[in-house]
């Protein structure tokens, strides 16, 4: 653990070092670090870096691996979940905006990446965990019918041995669509959507995304707070659902680009606010339109409410559009 | 007397927690000198047949000071409070929340601003930073139970061992209330209301998190760190925190009812 007495840009340039090994593969030199921190705008010279490597090997968060390699310790991944409190209030929008400008679908052809959510389940699990996101691939429960399934020997997921991947696109997508087009989006909170006979009636809890330091859409699952099953067979019970906010001048491109969006089955959208109108009670800054779309996490946490056993990873990574099948 | 602000008669928009609270530290009037007046409670709805085991995890965890305050009311089922009315073969347990804090600060004239509710970290004994929170401007749901929830929480390793994540809040004072604030957590304190992890310095983090410009930071033991440990230890429980007002003189010391 890093004591929180630490000088607070110190303890930036240690948490910002362990991220740069987490995410490399194998073990990396002081070398490439420094590279690296530049990149991200920290001023550090190899020398620094070896400096900081030191305290970190010292308090265990990292290993020296062959020559001058470091890698993580275990403790080192827990230190990146729990340390620098205040830099991860609101740290989910980063990763959002990251994603966001890493996508690049063309809603004119629909080639190009798309966002994901990652599911990991059990091989023996596979057909019961297939019959109900089949049952549940379209809207309200899926953002599009095409999925991905990924197997052990994936090369761009790691997938645990007797395990099996899925990967169903993310509402964020809708995001990256828009800023694809230049329409500048703001994601605010994730919520849930109480539905009565078929129909949104109005967002029943909302967690904005600039407050937290947990994925709403896990606290959601994890509270259980879902009735997904009970929306597919009466129309009655509480979805899965976001919000995200666009100008109001944009407000007709938006829309041009969101039916070409759904000609290529990507389609989630509840409705189009008024301009800084509260829409379904929840509310709306002024200046801008609210966009509330039903999450395209819906089937995998019907999945979860099901009693099967699924590790769930909202907002997950990006993959080929065209490399994933239509159910 | 129930909370006035509900999601009935919200017609137009959700209600974030925050406002909530606000609403309910308005109603606060515990006065410290005679030791009575109105408090906040958290009710845990449990099964009637493990009240016995509950309530003794309760008096150990408050033994232990990580709680407000020993005092509880059992409901009966059938009884309400609010807008809660206990079912049939469960019990309730009100106990104080951690928020009836801020309602007595606030009610001697200092301006208090709730910001989140979070996990701290305890290594040895010593709070040391906080893992994870959320606001409660960003919120429809008490952080705390969330935290509660996400099985994040590790109230009972902290018990035995004196290392582990406990459920804390966080409000931020004006500094140049500092003096003040300190009098007033004292004479509370000696009221029987205690709980308080730290008071943070001026302009200066507290347990990690930033404070505004010109606040400092007090951090309060959640009224729930309780539940927590219940919940750790496989009992079901039902929990609705900031859920009423209730008068000090109705409840009574947890020994009087074990």
């Amino acid at each position: 653990m890093i004591s929180s007495n630490t000088d607070p840009l110190v303890l930036r340039k240690l948490m910002e070092i362990m991220k740069i090994i987490t995410e490399s593969d194998g073990a990396v030199g002081a070398r490439i670090i420094a590279d690296r921190m530049k990149e991200r705008g920290y001023q550090i010279g190899e020398r620094g870096v070896r400096y900081h490597l030191r305290i970190l090997d010292e308090r265990g968060l990292t290993v020296r691996e062959g020559y001058s390699g470091r890698t993580i310790t275990k403790k080192g991944l827990q230190e990146l979940e729990d340390g620098l409190i205040g830099y991860r209030v609101g740290f989910i929008i980063t990763t959002i905006d990251e994603l966001i400008y890493n996508t690049n679908l063309d809603v004119d052809t629909g080639t190009g990446n798309v966002i994901v959510n990652t599911a990991i389940i059990d091989k023996n699990d596979f057909d019961e965990v297939m019959e109900i996101i089949s049952a549940m691939s379209s809207k309200p429960y899926s953002m599009s019918p095409y999925i991905r399934i990924m197997e052990e020997n994936d090369p761009e997921f790691k997938v645990p041995e007797g395990k099996v991947g899925i990967a169903t696109v993310c509402s964020i997508t809708i995001d990256s669509i828009l800023v694809r087009n230049g329409i500048p989006v703001s994601p605010r909170y994730g919520g849930l959507i109480k539905m009565v006979r078929g129909e949104p009636a109005e967002f029943w809890d909302l967690v904005l995304y600039s407050g937290t330091t947990i994925d709403p859409m896990r606290i959601f699952i994890d509270r259980k707070m879902t009735s997904i099953f009970d929306t597919y067979e009466t129309g009655n019970g509480k979805l899965l659902a976001s919000m995200r906010e666009i100008p109001v001048s944009a407000y007709e491109h938006a829309v041009e680009v969101l039916n070409k969006a759904q000609e290529i089955d990507i389609d989630c959208l509840i409705r189009m606010s008024e301009p800084g109108t509260p829409v379904l009670k929840a509310p709306i800054t002024p200046g801008k339109i609210g966009l509330p779309v039903y999450a395209g996490i819906n089937s995998m946490a019907a999945v979860k409410e099901s009693g099967i056993d699924i590790t769930i990873q909202p907002i997950s990574t990006i993959t080929d559009y065209k490399k994933m099948t239509r159910l | 007397m129930r909370a006035r602000i509900t999601r009935n008669n919200s017609n137009d928009q959700i209600i974030f927690i925050i406002s909530r609270i606000e609403d309910l530290i308005y109603n606060v009037t515990f006065d410290m000198s005679t030791g009575s007046g109105n408090i906040i409670t958290n009710i845990s709805i449990i099964k009637s047949e493990q009240i016995d085991d509950i309530l003794h995890i309760f008096r150990d965890v408050m033994l232990s000071g990580l709680a407000l305050s020993t005092f509880v009311k059992i409901l009966s089922p059938g009884e309400s409070v609010g807008s809660l009315t206990i079912p049939e073969g469960k019990h309730g347990i009100a106990t104080v929340c951690s928020i009836t804090v801020d309602g007595v600060l606030l009610k001697k004239g200092i301006p208090v601003k709730p910001k989140f509710g979070g996990l701290v970290e305890i290594k040895k004994g010593m709070p040391v930073r906080f893992t994870d929170l959320i606001r409660y401007d960003s919120t429809t749901i008490d952080p705390l139970e969330i935290l509660m929830s996400h099985s994040l929480t590790s109230v009972s390793d902290m018990l035995t061992s004196g290392s582990g994540k406990i459920l804390v809040n966080l409000r931020e004072i004006t500094m140049n209330a500092r003096n003040k604030v300190e009098e007033i957590l004292d004479d509370m304190a000696s009221a029987g209301l205690g709980g308080i992890l730290e008071v943070g310095e001026l302009n200066t983090d507290i347990l990690g998190m930033t404070v505004e410009r010109d606040h400092f930071g007090v951090a309060v033991i959640g009224g729930n760190n309780m539940m927590a440990v219940a919940q750790e230890q496989g009992f079901d429980i039902d929990t609705h925190a900031m859920s009423s007002i209730m008068n000090v003189r109705d409840m009574v010391p947890i020994d009087q009812v074990i």
